[in-house]
């Protein structure tokens, strides 16, 4: 049992659950200026910079397919942006030297931004029109700087779900190893 | 410079293909994509009722917060609304129950004879781009994929995901939203040639009102209009109008079938002659097909596509647009939709748009009524 809760996959889904819970209820009421926090976006770009590119991608590729399934937009979508997202989080991650708290925070700001934008973007070019417009500006900025915030409690997050280990976070990154 | 093995390579452009795969089965419509939703639904429907009973008083203090003062002023605000709209409201019923009578008379449906259920709004939309709501009914009351939602106000949107016990609406203000609607210039909006003669009575204490109606084809419909009017007149210098109509020389069946009218007459006591009103019925209320379309959160709906042979040039800002009905379309029709707010003409031959304000404020959603309904074409209302 312990060694199945250990894998993860199923320690994503763990967190998953509960995190897309709170995304449809809580933050879809609380909005700051109007704008719904994203925390599935922030765990993915977190599970980047705590566990690596390839991490990162899958993590962002559950959490989005998760979120997909309960909002009407095309399924699929948002796996790829989060997917995306959190390969290029452990991307960024991969090419400092160091990661203290402050780097993880202004990164998994400018990726949530960067994502933020690549989403209507991606919709619009798929077919879906209307979500690139000018309220995007004030989307990008609040969900940069709230994901940015929140991410002192996400990467840990990340990295507990991603079963992520002191000796393993402490080293370089994997892929310089390769 | 990090290096990347083949087997980090394949496993990122799998899941990118995935993903990529998945909208493709999505935007086809893929029944596969239909069926994960609702197994995802079935696992997630009590987790997120769990966390909604917990975060639900933490959501109440930051409304409490943030929009106490809001709340306040809103609320004087309506109180004064409520007040101006009660004395209308009774006169409005009389008229909605004589049009339903005439509606019925001529055996065309009308929203009164279509079940109904009223739903509350139990959930928001997650997304930043999608507007969409969650509602505490579903395919257990009968709901169904594609039913009009909405509310005192007017349409709300339609369902567009259900399950056992909810569903989801996806609201008029979304892009992916869209539906034939009617464009209707309102009676007093009609411009009239008026000649005008004023005299005095002496004996008159009150004004009464009756209304006579005129039908000129077999599918011609009549709008609701103007309440009934009672004023205290000073019986020492009463000035006193009567309006009278002149249809002489008008080629009643020349008209549109969708032509909409009422003649209304405000006849004094006694009033030896009053001034006479002609109207032009090239000017009575002209009815405009086209498509209502969202335009997601921060722009006005449009109505598009206005039907090229119409007489759109008389359409009007203020002009009130209704749901068209048909055989194809998911509502009925005459669901109130909105108000013509400007008129934004186009080059070339793509026509008109009309940019619209919805009646119904779909950001302050409470509890909405979806209506059982579904078009001739794939099931019986």
């Amino acid at each position: 049992m312990i060694d199945f809760v250990n894998r993860p996959l199923v320690r994503l889904l763990l967190v998953g659950l509960p995190a897309l819970a709170l995304q449809t209820t809580f933050f879809a009421e609380v909005k700051i200026f109007g704008v719904v926090l994203q925390i599935m976006l922030a765990l993915s770009i977190a599970a980047g910079l705590a566990g690596g590119s390839e991490n990162g991608a899958l993590a962002g590729f559950v959490f989005g397919l998760m979120f997909d399934l309960v909002v009407t937009s095309p399924l699929g979508l948002s796996a790829l942006v989060f997917g995306a997202a959190g390969w290029g989080a452990g991307y960024l991650h991969s090419r400092a030297i160091e990661n203290p708290k402050w780097l993880n925070a202004v990164a998994l700001g400018l990726v949530s931004g960067l994502a933020t934008f690549v989403m209507p973007v991606v919709a619009n070019w798929i077919g879906v029109e209307g979500w690139l417009s000018s309220r995007l500006t004030k989307v990008i900025i609040v969900v940069a700087i709230s994901n940015a915030l929140f991410s002192f409690i996400a990467v840990p997050i990340a990295r507990w779900s991603l079963a992520v280990r002191r000796n393993q976070r402490l080293a370089p990154p994997a892929e310089v190893f390769l | 410079m990090p290096v990347y093995s083949v087997s980090r390579r394949r496993a990122i452009a799998l899941l990118a293909l995935s993903s990529i795969l998945l909208i493709t089965l999505d935007l086809q419509g893929n029944s596969v994509v239909h069926g994960l939703r609702n197994i995802f639904s079935t696992i997630f429907e009590p987790v997120q009722s769990s966390t909604r009973v917990i975060t639900r008083p933490l959501e109440n203090a930051w409304r409490g917060i943030t929009h106490y003062g809001e709340l306040e002023t809103e609320n004087e605000r309506l109180q004064d609304q409520l007040d101006q709209q009660e004395g209308a409201f009774i006169a409005a019923l009389a008229t909605v129950r004589d049009a339903q009578e005439l509606l019925a008379l001529n055996g065309i449906d009308n929203l009164a004879d279509i079940s109904s259920v009223t739903a509350q709004v139990v959930g928001a939309t997650p997304s930043n781009y999608s507007q969409t709501i969650e509602i505490n009914q579903g395919s257990d009351r009968g709901l169904r994929v594609g039913m009009p939602v909405v509310n005192a106000a007017g349409l709300v949107g339609r369902i567009t995901w259900v399950d056992n016990n909810r569903s989801l609406v996806l609201l008029s203000n979304d892009s992916l939203y869209a539906i034939p609607v009617q464009v209707v210039n309102q009676p007093d909006m009609v411009p009239a040639t008026t000649t005008t003669t004023t005299t005095t009575t002496t004996t008159s204490t009150t004004t009464t009102t009756s209304t006579s109606t005129t039908t000129t084809s077999p599918t011609t419909t009549l709008a609701p209009v103007a309440p009934l009017v009672t004023a205290v007149v000073d019986p020492n210098a009463l000035t006193t109008t009567s309006t009278t109509i002149d249809f002489s020389g008008v080629d009643f069946g020349a008209l549109a079938p969708t032509t909409t009218g009422v003649i209304v007459t405000i006849a004094p006591g006694t009033t030896a002659a009053g001034p006479t009103t002609t109207i032009n019925l090239d000017d009575l209320p002209v009815a405009e097909t086209g498509i209502f379309r969202g335009r997601g959160i921060d722009n006005a709906p449009v109505v598009e596509f206005i039907d090229q042979n119409s007489r759109f040039g008389e359409v009007q800002v203020g002009a009130l647009v209704i749901t068209s009905g048909g055989s194809q379309s998911l509502a009925p029709r005459g669901i109130v939709v909105g108000r013509v707010i400007k008129i934004v003409e186009r080059t070339g031959t793509s026509g008109a748009v009309l940019e619209v304000r919805l009646t119904a404020k779909l950001t302050a959603l409470n509890f909405v009524r979806v209506l059982l309904y579904q078009p001739v074409a794939t099931g019986t209302p």
